[in-house]
């Protein structure tokens, strides 16, 4: 007989009755938390992710590890990019169905910075995790300038102050410091951004005609893949660096530069990567997004477990992120930093329980004001080249976040168990984080407020 | 003389060593057969081991040389560590091939597997925890023999370091004694610039004595002893191991194909259950529509597959795959074209501006145009393309079971197919079109008097003759086709041996560098072989080589 794929449905009521009865005995113990997941009618089950090799596509990796892809009956290829253009480019094709992605990369698709493509997401995939690190010359010079850091284990954390002096020094002598990020709307060039103009270094300006950012700048920030960082630093083609792990870890490890800063320390608990699917993908699979958001709530859970205050799954996870097909970097360098700890330097390593957050605080429901914060950084920037109304960005954020379907997710979960209601914000809840003033700066941000926030900063594009 | 059987077997080897290039193994079968040991003995000795023996040389000088060679990540592999790392992806293969089994595994296999796994991690976690024990202590050694290197240079920072400053402080004093004696007239002012320029030079230099107690320090905290990565490695290793058979329980336990099926019929029954005996309107509605989800899906748990990863061995084959389709494309559009250039000089004459201007192009560039080019025929959505969909079938017309399912092809693998015949295409091209132009006058003669019509003499003489030339040019195009292959798929992230050599480079593991390596050799070893058929083909056509052709 000629082997048939069954098709869906296509069971008739005898064949289903035989097929239980000899299977039901095996639907024992073993397959409880099967049982307890409450599938959806997926309208696609084969689906293939892309993902960046950094540690925070541990979510993804782990959804499918862990099996809770398979729990939702979703099977999942999970595929290494090689760079975050050709990511998203792969997801707007729709040879990718989603991407683990740069939080400003939805958005900036959405408003045409870029490649022009609605980009959606459900899900938030962890806070902080990035850090700026400096080569070893401008560390001593920055030591010579600040006595405080002359020091194995210095007082944290490091403004940019003590390297005002340098890019002073070379400016004058005709060079502007090349320090490279890793795309034009990452999370880390609007870090390293903030972090320099918080000591009056003026990182450049982007304009309608100036598409690398440098205009006006006391140094160049240019674009380099995560990848490449360190072999940039050690060539010279930068002098410093922000960019996500484990490739500030990498830098300790090989003794080519040393970490200064993490965006924790810039911003405590700000958001980092986002799950990113298109619009018109997120249409025609209503259903698949929200199991595919459960399974990724189940995994950062999982992921941020803790007993007595020790994350208890991160070694699992290192030990799964290792594997070659997925970050592939050294166990040990990954472990450095995903435990909760964080090496400055060889001799100063420091306890960073939240470097990396991808569930507790609430982290990963889609905000609102998480949206209107990038938006504000691409103006005060001038990645947008037009001064805007408040409306539009709010308009714009919500347009991008999908905060009901991370709700829906979630009240599956908490109907099935698997997660409790104090774990994701409230049902009134209308999306935007009070009003903060965890920066480096301290400098407040109310997500309500875009206009009166871009007002408050020294440098940069003022409404 | 006559043709014993022992003889024909000699020549029918001969022949066919002859015929496929491998000459060094010539004298080892004629001396097999008898013929003139001493003459074969030499010719072994000066053509199979000398070689053998520069070889050896080759990879001891490399063993020798490769740890003194300190890159960033660490120093270079030695030919030890590059089939470590063939024994790691043989592994990594392995497992995904066990998982897949795992995944398919039923009834009294499944049970029996189970037993097994867990017997297996028992075993593996009494050892790993041995493992671990070692690493620790091999790491408290280590720290401890560094500290122990570090903690005099570290005095004697110290001690400079309060020179330093005592220094500083009885030059500021100088400093600021001399000014005020030239306020008072008492020194020229010269005499403050003097002290102040010397007084930086002395700085200066204190400050080169610190860098070079730094240095030193720095430089034995980053090269701890080799003996504490070894021992993490094997612990990491053993604990790798633990993941994956705990990973295959995960499979077996859970996600497996069976007990996946079973677990939503037995869902689906409980809710039938419930169904039956509710009075519930909107329990009814609930469990009628988690009634015929769950059926579903446990329907198409049968066509699920498993997510595949990606293995070196995929990957080879992936890139062969690609290397051919696009050698086929070459040689379609290279032949037809090549024979018009060398029939016709108007033809050539209007090729050549075009042939001079692309065959110098860099894959590299030929890649991003496919990509835009090439990419147009697929939108909107590629995923949906009949192509794609097509070639991705598990079954044609239902019923042909597809043979190239498995190599997932995807538009990055159909650009760089692309490269590969925009780049294989011109030596080719140029080959056929000098073999056709080249063809003897008198061949050409015997032609005009037979009266053959166009296609009778292009078959009949022009073909033929040419052929040893058109094979010539497709052997170096598929070299060159081999070649470019590799930067496409890096680039293109086809899945492929380029993209394996692209994702260690972006690992940025310890084993990334003997990765590469690796995929080096294997990438030269496959380009041999191909090479190796293109020269038998070449030598079943050629007529003018009267040896290779009896």
């Amino acid at each position: 007989m000629v082997c048939l794929p069954l098709n869906r449905g296509l069971l008739t009521p005898a064949e289903i009755k035989m097929k239980k009865t000899t299977l039901l005995a095996l639907a024992g113990l073993s397959a409880a938390s099967l049982l307890q997941a409450e599938q959806l009618d997926v309208e696609k089950d084969s689906l293939k992710f892309g993902f960046i090799k950094l540690t925070d596509c541990a979510p993804i990796v782990i959804a499918k590890e862990k099996g809770f892809f398979e729990a939702e009956g979703l099977s999942v290829e999970v595929i290494a990019q090689p760079n975050w253009k050709q990511l998203l480019d792969n997801v707007i094709t729709g040879e990718l169905d989603g991407a683990h992605m740069l939080s400003g990369q939805p958005i900036a698709a959405t408003i045409g910075f870029g490649t022009k493509a609605h980009i959606v997401t459900p899900y938030t995939l962890d806070l902080n995790g990035n850090g700026i690190t400096v080569s070893n010359e401008i560390w001593e010079g920055m030591q010579e300038n600040d006595e405080k850091l002359q020091s194995d284990t210095p007082p944290h954390p490091i403004t940019a102050d003590s390297l005002k002096p340098i890019v002073d020094a070379a400016k004058d002598s005709g060079k502007k410091l090349p320090m490279g990020m890793v795309f034009p709307v990452s999370t880390h060039n609007y870090e390293i951004r903030y972090w320099l103009a918080a000591a009056n270094i003026n990182p450049g300006m982007y304009t309608s005609t100036d598409l690398k950012g440098f205009t006006g700048g006391d140094i160049e920030l240019s674009t380099t893949p995560p990848p490449q960082m360190p072999a940039t630093l050690e060539s010279g083609k930068n002098v410093a660096y922000c960019v996500g792990e484990p490739w500030n870890q990498q830098a300790v490890a090989k003794g080519i530069g040393v970490p200064v800063v993490t965006n924790y320390d810039i911003w405590k608990n700000n958001p980092e990567k986002v799950f990113g699917v298109t619009k018109e993908w997120a249409d025609e699979n209503p259903n698949t997004l929200i199991a595919v958001t459960k399974a990724l709530i189940k995994a950062g859970k999982w992921l941020d477990a803790s007993e007595d205050g020790k994350l208890i799954n991160r070694e699992e996870a290192c030990r799964i992120l290792s594997q070659k097909n997925y970050v592939g970097a050294d166990f040990d360098i990954i472990k450095n930093s995903m435990t909760g700890y964080f090496y400055f330097q060889k001799t100063d390593k420091r306890e960073m329980p939240d470097f990396n957050v991808f569930f507790k605080y609430k982290a990963s429901y889609p905000y609102y004001s998480d949206g209107v914060w990038f938006l504000t950084q691409m103006r005060r920037w001038g990645q947008i080249t037009e001064p805007k109304p408040a409306e539009w960005y709010a308009e714009t954020a919500k347009s991008v976040y999908l905060p009901d379907v991370y709700m829906k997710a979630a009240k599956m979960l908490i109907a099935e168990g698997s997660l409790t209601a104090d774990e994701v914000p409230a049902d009134d809840f209308d999306g935007y984080k009070p009003a903060t003033s965890d920066f480096i700066d301290g400098i407040s941000y109310d997500g309500k407020k875009p206009l009166e926030y871009l007002k408050s900063h020294k440098i940069g594009n003022k409404e | 003389m006559a043709d014993t059987p022992k003889d024909k077997i000699k020549y029918g080897l001969l022949k066919f060593i002859d015929l496929s290039g491998f000459k060094v193994f010539d004298p080892p079968v004629r001396l097999a057969f008898g013929e003139d040991p001493k003459k074969q003995i030499s010719e072994i000795g000066k053509f199979m081991i000398l070689p053998i023996i520069f070889v050896s040389l080759c990879i001891f000088i490399w063993s020798a040389v490769a740890p003194t060679h300190k890159t960033k990540s660490g120093a270079a592999p030695t030919p030890k560590q590059v089939w470590g790392a063939w024994e790691d992806n043989s592994r990594f293969g392995e497992r995904e091939d066990e998982k897949l089994e795992d995944y398919e595994l039923s009834g009294e296999a499944r049970t029996a597997r189970i037993t097994e796994v867990e017997s297996r991690i028992s075993e593996l976690e009494a050892e790993s925890l041995k493992l671990e024990e070692a690493s620790t202590i091999a790491a408290e050694k280590g720290a401890a023999i560094t500290a122990k290197q570090i903690a005099p240079l570290s005095a004697q920072l110290d001690e400079l370091k309060a020179e330093i400053k005592t220094a500083k402080a009885s030059r500021k004093i100088a400093l600021e004694n001399l000014a005020a004696k030239v306020a008072a007239g008492e020194s020229p002012a010269s005499s403050v610039l003097t002290l102040v320029q010397q007084q930086s030079e002395t700085a200066e230099a204190e400050k080169e004595k610190r860098k070079i107690l730094d240095d030193q320090i720095k430089e034995i905290r980053d090269n701890p002893p080799e003996s504490i990565k070894a021992a993490q490695l094997a612990a990491n290793k053993a604990a790798d191991e633990i993941q994956h058979f705990k990973k295959r329980l995960d499979i077996l336990n859970t996600s497996n194909k069976e007990v996946k099926k079973a677990a939503l019929l037995a869902k689906v029954d409980t809710d039938e259950a419930i169904l039956a005996a509710s009075t519930d309107p909107s329990e009814i509605i609930s469990k009628s529509k988690s009634i015929v989800t769950n059926t579903e899906n446990a329907a198409s748990v049968d066509e699920q597959r498993f997510a595949p990863t990606a293995t070196i061995a995929w990957q080879t084959k992936r890139s062969l795959a690609t290397v051919f389709v696009g050698f086929l494309i070459a040689a379609i559009v290279a032949i037809p074209v090549g024979i018009m250039c060398g029939l016709n000089k108007i033809v050539m004459a209007c090729l050549t501006p075009i042939i001079s201007i692309f065959r110098p192009v860099s894959p590299v560039v030929w890649l991003l145009i496919f990509q835009i080019v090439v990419g147009a025929f697929f939108l909107p959505d590629p995923a949906k393309h009949p192509l794609f969909t097509t070639l991705n079938q598990d079954y044609w017309f239902g019923w042909i079971k597809n043979p190239i399912a498995f190599l997932n092809t995807n538009p990055a693998m159909i650009f760089s197919a692309c490269t590969v015949a925009m780049c294989a295409l011109w030596p080719a091209l140029v080959n056929t079109a000098l073999g056709v132009s080249a063809i003897d006058k008198d061949h050409l003669n015997v032609a005009r008097v037979l009266k053959l019509g166009f296609w009778a003499r292009l078959f009949k003489i022009v073909i033929p003759s040419s052929l040893p030339l058109v094979f010539a040019g497709l052997r170096i195009s598929l070299g060159v086709g081999w070649m470019v292959l590799i930067a496409a798929e890096a680039l293109s992230s086809s899945d492929g041996l380029g993209k394996f050599v692209w994702d260690e480079y972006q690992n940025g593991s310890s084993q990334s560098f003997a990765n590469i390596i690796l995929a080096c050799f294997i990438v030269g070893i496959i380009g041999f072989f191909l090479d190796r058929i293109m020269i038998i083909l070449q030598r079943l056509v050629s007529f003018d080589d009267g040896s290779s052709t009896a």
